[in-house]
């Protein structure tokens, strides 16, 4: 079982946690000016990299909030937990 | 104008039925404490002026550090950076509720008076830590789970608030009541070695 730190409680068990998928996938600001296929690469693509991945996570049992985590995808091991209000994910800066 | 409260908590079927079952020397007992209001508060921490006003409305200090209870006149919880938990005498939630929501109305605030949807267990006694160990992946030794702590986390699966409230020890466990009886009976089984009793309030 992994230990997953949560930014507000502390390391918790991954029981207490549910997975979000890719972080800092921004919404594009006006999807209407996309095409069919910038929208389904928002939609759908995601980076599925080898090594170090940047993920969300909810706290599902404990504070229920957001956050973010720095994974490797080969080790599983957990490099740290960001804040996503602190601007640490934002790409848009 | 509150008037009294013969609420049902839910768990009486389950007392019937360990009725017959006296546990000589219980190293744990439990108490359903169903004559408790549970309001739920949320704003934001960083708003003086929201915390001010609750804090002057509850008579003590609302715990902006995270996983911590303010045990005085009510049990003021934390549950997430802008939500607490204020549990309080049945009779006197909704009058406190709504002094909440008056105090409150000019900020981004909510107040909720939840006192349906949960009901309070207390769990006592000099093996109640080796019981809860056995559900709880909490580290709930008294260096890393002091008087004052609380977590939200899971007890077998179901979702609870939980606290130390006494070195005794004495742990609160705020449950859901659609889920109170599922965890009474798992704590009456997996409470065979250490010996649990349960009571009424």
């Amino acid at each position: 079982m992994l230990l997953i730190e949560c930014p507000w409680c502390g390391e918790r068990a991954e029981t207490e946690f549910s997975y979000g998928g890719e972080a800092g996938i921004a919404r594009p600001p006006d999807p209407d000016v996309l095409s069919d296929a910038e929208w389904a690469d928002y939609l759908f693509n995601r980076s599925n990299p080898r090594g170090a991945h940047r993920e969300l996570w909810n706290h599902a049992q404990g504070c229920r909030r957001w956050f973010g985590v720095e994974r490797d995808t080969v080790t599983y091991r957990i490099a740290g937990s960001f804040r996503l209000s602190d601007g640490s994910d934002n790409r848009e800066g | 104008m509150s008037r009294p409260l013969d609420r049902r908590h839910g768990l009486e079927p389950l007392l019937a039925e360990l009725s017959g079952s006296r546990t000589a020397d219980p190293g744990a007992s439990v108490t359903i404490r169903n004559d408790l209001g549970h309001i739920n508060v949320r704003g934001r921490a960083a708003d003086a002026g929201f915390v001010q006003s609750v804090e002057q409305v509850l008579g003590q200090a609302l715990p902006v550090k995270p996983n911590t209870v303010s045990l005085d006149q009510h049990e003021v919880f934390w549950l997430g950076p802008d939500e607490w938990l204020i549990v309080t005498p049945a009779a006197a939630a909704a009058e406190l509720a709504g002094r909440l929501q008056k105090a409150t109305s000019d900020t981004h605030a909510s107040v909720n008076d939840i006192s349906g949807g949960q009901v309070v267990l207390i769990l006592q006694g000099a093996k109640c830590r080796d019981l809860l160990a056995k559900g709880c992946t909490l580290d709930l030794h008294p260096g890393a789970f002091a008087v004052g702590d609380c977590a939200q986390s899971g007890i077998a699966r179901a979702n609870v608030l939980l606290a130390l409230v006494d070195e005794m020890p004495t742990f609160m466990i705020v449950i859901r009541r659609s889920f109170s009886d599922y965890l009474c009976r798992w704590l009456t089984h997996a409470g065979r070695d250490e010996g649990i009793a349960f009571k009424d309030s």
